[in-house]
């Protein structure tokens, strides 16, 4: 009971962040220097055609009001039509959001494959050889920014070597995988370097807490020390990293999306900011801030199942 | 005007003899011919085409009454196979060709062209009804069409060589669902299919911001050198990659067999690939900066760029050949003429247009009295490499006139924005013409009602009356010499830092024949083929 009174808590918590990411993106939007009507109509419009589009896309109504058909319309489910792509904008980010959604769980889940057992060697060969190459290779790519890695790894493993496609993101769900493979490694590279190093010290830590020693002292197997009592423990604090390193990710899908061709919510963010389509990128920021809570949620949740304080707290 | 009636099976022959030069024997059929793009269309319909990536495709899913001719200067007939111009330039009189059918295998017929014209100059509805605002009807009788006009145009036949002119069918478009021409026109572009237009390829395929796929349209009525129809491919797909380097590594990868857009420091390179053509298509874009020429800045503050003298040192000192080399890696030329591209028609060749004088500009500088560390704000595009190249390069070029060039880096909108307002010194932009006539170019950047002569400010009466003139003026003789003073006036007043032309930088695999993007951009495809 406890459980779902701690969901249910946590679900109505939601309902103010969403209001208040409503008012900044709103407001944010409407503070950016450009006419929207000007990145409609385009350059060679007359200044009748721009005060038309102004009028007919409600832009000269004040400002209140406009936010008030924003807040009515999105209770209702209408975010509205998007400027740019001529059709409403639930349809095109549902459209596109099933691809970066791919994307994001096939990166965060070669993070955890590489980050995981990496961790675990360094920890546990703390200081030796193993440790340090592998802590090394991390740091660098932790320091380069995430398109220079895609296009090294496009101008190599798919132009030169031609393992993998360029661009393109397949029909089947295996043909899926092979072709966003690199844009999830490249996303992948930065997310697991920082989950490696968290985790590599909460083993460190776990690994010299009195408790795994008292374990070790009674004998028990090193296999039962490791995954009863080291990884479980390390894992708290590395879910958290996780979880809040999704926020990091989807921004990452942005400048991925675009350098591998990937169709997605990402690139098209890109595309409704430099066209300063307004209902597109309220309705964009409110899906990521939706995407980011619900994962949030998720991760306070398994986090409460991990530890059993945060349940009597 | 003297009535003209034009041969025009024979200039389309010779035209299109030009473009491609390759034997009858030597085409091969069929294929598909996968595209790389850097950006996506939005809706291919030709009265609400008003983005580059829209406007053109136009052409390669309908058909225009006239067409421009492969180099862009002349016109020649389409789905007209004829066209006459009455003595008083009020008339214009066309015969249909026979055997023109839309992609369905239905003919193309005078009520079509009565309603897509009238569609065309509708000002509800598109944002070019503008440019047929002289005609007064469309009437059509079988094969035979009149257009009458309120006043003599002597633009109107390149207009109707224009995209927004294309036709469409009447019949497709009464049945499609939509309560208004709009969403008639979007459920049309979402569905696709043959049956709308009458060009060599019809939609087949739309995934926003994705991909597009145009089919061969079986009725097309053009011949190919074997006797044969055209389009030879069986279809066209478009990739959208908006990353150039993207792009770039598609078409080595040969995962497409064109990629268009590329970037100026990339052609060395791809020119020495044996499997690749780089092609530099001469285009009607130039890239200039207006300069704001009010007495006053929007803050108050005196402008010394509203100073002639200072305008014409600028130019002096800015070494054209310098930017080409630094920002093009040499593949441009100067602006020839000040308000257009030298492949647009009338185009005075007026190089060199404020070649480099170092000394001359310093004279200037003196003689209006700019005073030592004056600052000059140059407003670029963020993120573009091109431009900061060029502030850069001005910034020292400019040093030696005791001009202090500082950066103001914008996006696209804003940008716009401050060039309506006035909001700005100097700033970069491009043009490409999207008609086949000078006067839509030196409308926007020369005529002040028009758009504030391209947001500068400059307001001359002279080269006013004389656009206005030239408007009507059917003597094509007097309507170039009127084109003469314009370009000599615009010149001398320097509005604009004159930069340099820029050709359409596209490459394509080794194994593809007769892709064509022509001076206004348009991508044509019907006489592309594959070797195998």
């Amino acid at each position: 009971m406890a459980g779902v009174q701690y969901t249910l808590n946590r679900l109505v918590l939601m309902i103010p962040t969403f209001l208040l990411v409503m008012i900044i993106i709103f407001l944010l939007v409407r503070m950016l220097p450009g006419d929207p009507a000007v990145a409609i109509a385009g350059d060679k419009a007359s200044d009748a055609d721009i005060a038309a589009i102004r009028d007919k896309l409600g832009l000269n109504a004040p400002l209140w009001t406009q936010f008030w058909l924003f807040l009515t319309n999105t209770l209702q489910g209408d975010l509205g039509r998007s400027i740019l792509m001529r059709a409403p904008v639930l349809d095109v980010i549902i459209a596109r959001l099933p691809t970066t959604i791919f994307l994001a769980v096939y990166a965060i889940s070669l993070s955890i494959l590489i980050a995981g057992p990496l961790a675990f060697i360094a920890a546990i060969n703390r200081g030796r050889w193993q440790d340090n190459v592998i802590r090394a290779v991390f740091q660098v790519g932790l320091s380069m920014p995430v398109f220079y890695i895609g296009l090294l790894l496009l101008t190599f493993l798919a132009a030169q070597l031609r393992l993998f496609p360029v661009g393109g993101f397949g029909e089947t769900f295996l043909d899926r995988l092979y072709h966003l493979f690199l844009p999830s490694v490249t996303v992948a590279l930065y997310t697991s370097a920082i989950l490696m190093r968290n985790l590599r010290a909460a083993i460190i830590e776990v690994l010299d807490a009195e408790y795994v020693q008292f374990a070790r002292a009674k004998g028990l197997p090193p296999r039962l020390i490791l995954g009863r009592h080291v990884l479980k423990n390390a894992l708290i604090s590395t879910i958290t990293l996780l979880g809040l390193s999704i926020g990091q990710l989807m921004s990452g899908t942005l400048v991925t999306e675009t350098v591998f061709a990937v169709p997605g919510v990402g690139r098209l963010m890109l595309e409704a900011i430099f066209a300063r389509d307004y209902p597109l990128i309220q309705g964009l920021t409110l899906t990521f801030a939706v995407l980011v809570s619900l994962v949030f949620l998720m991760t306070d949740l398994f986090q409460n199942w991990l530890d059993p304080r945060m349940r009597l707290s | 005007m003297k009535a003209a009636a034009l041969a025009v099976g024979f200039a389309l022959s010779t035209a299109l003899g030009s473009l491609t030069i390759q034997t009858a024997d030597a085409v091969e059929r069929g294929g598909t011919l996968n595209f790389a793009r850097y950006d996506g269309s939005k809706l291919v319909d030709p009265i609400y085409a008003d983005r580059n990536p829209d406007i053109w495709m136009v052409g390669s899913l309908f058909s225009t009454l006239l067409e421009p001719s492969a180099d862009g200067k002349d016109l020649v007939g389409s789905l007209a196979e004829s066209y006459e111009v009455s003595a008083d330039g009020k008339t214009v009189s066309l015969k249909l060709r026979n055997g023109a059918n839309f992609s369905d295998g239905s003919p193309v017929t005078g009520e079509d062209v009565v309603f897509s014209l009238g569609r065309a100059r509708n000002p509800d509805l598109g944002p070019w009804a503008g440019l047929l605002s002289a005609v007064s009807s469309v009437d059509a009788s079988g094969a035979d069409i009149t257009i009458s006009l309120s006043s003599p145009d002597p633009a109107l036949l390149s207009m109707l060589a224009t995209f927004n002119t294309a036709i469409v069918s009447k019949k497709a478009f009464d049945a499609a669902p939509g309560a208004n021409d709009q969403e008639k026109s979007a459920a049309l572009f979402a569905k696709g299919g043959p049956g709308l237009g009458s060009g060599p390829f019809y939609l087949s395929g739309f995934e926003q911001g994705t991909s597009m796929t145009f089919s061969a349209n079986p009725h097309y009525w053009k011949e190919g050198e074997d006797g044969k129809p055209l389009p030879y491919l069986e279809g066209v797909h478009f990739q959208i990659i908006p990353d150039d380097a993207t792009r770039v590594l598609k078409l080595t990868a040969g995962e497409v067999d064109v990629a268009e857009f590329i970037p100026f420091s990339r052609v060395a390179e791809l020119d020495a690939d044996p499997a690749i053509d780089m092609n530099l298509y001469p285009s009607t874009r130039i890239i200039y900066s207006p300069i704001n020429t009010r007495d006053t800045r929007t803050d108050g503050s005196a402008n010394p760029l509203a100073d002639k003298r200072v305008r014409q040192a600028i130019n002096y000192a800015t070494n054209k050949e310098a930017l080409i080399g630094l920002v093009l890696q040499g593949a441009g030329k100067p602006m020839s003429s000040p308000v257009m591209s030298s492949a647009t028609r009338l185009a005075t060749d007026m190089s060199p247009l404020y070649g480099y004088n170092l000394d001359k500009a310093k004279a200037l500088v003196a003689e209006a009295g700019l005073k030592p560390g004056t600052e000059i704000t140059l407003t670029t595009l963020a993120g573009s490499a091109d431009d900061g190249t060029i502030f850069a390069a001005l910034q020292q070029m400019w040093a030696p006139l005791g001009i202090t060039l500082v950066a103001e880096q914008v996006d696209g909108a804003t940008r716009g924005s401050k060039n309506r307002s006035g909001e700005f010194d100097i700033h970069t932009y491009g043009w490409v013409d999207d008609v086949n006539d000078p006067s839509q170019v030196t409308g926007w950047l020369g005529y002040y009602p028009t758009r504030k002569a391209v947001g500068t400010g400059w307001n001359n009466a002279e080269f006013n009356a004389l656009y206005e003139a030239s408007s009507s003026e059917m003597d094509p003789e007097k309507r170039a010499d009127q084109y003469h003073q314009m370009q000599e006036i615009y010149a001398e007043a320097a509005p604009l830092l004159f930069m340099y032309e820029t050709p359409f930088a596209v490459a394509v695999s080794g194994k593809v024949d007769g892709y064509l993007q022509t001076p206004l951009g348009n991508n044509v495809f019907e006489r592309v083929f594959l070797e195998r």
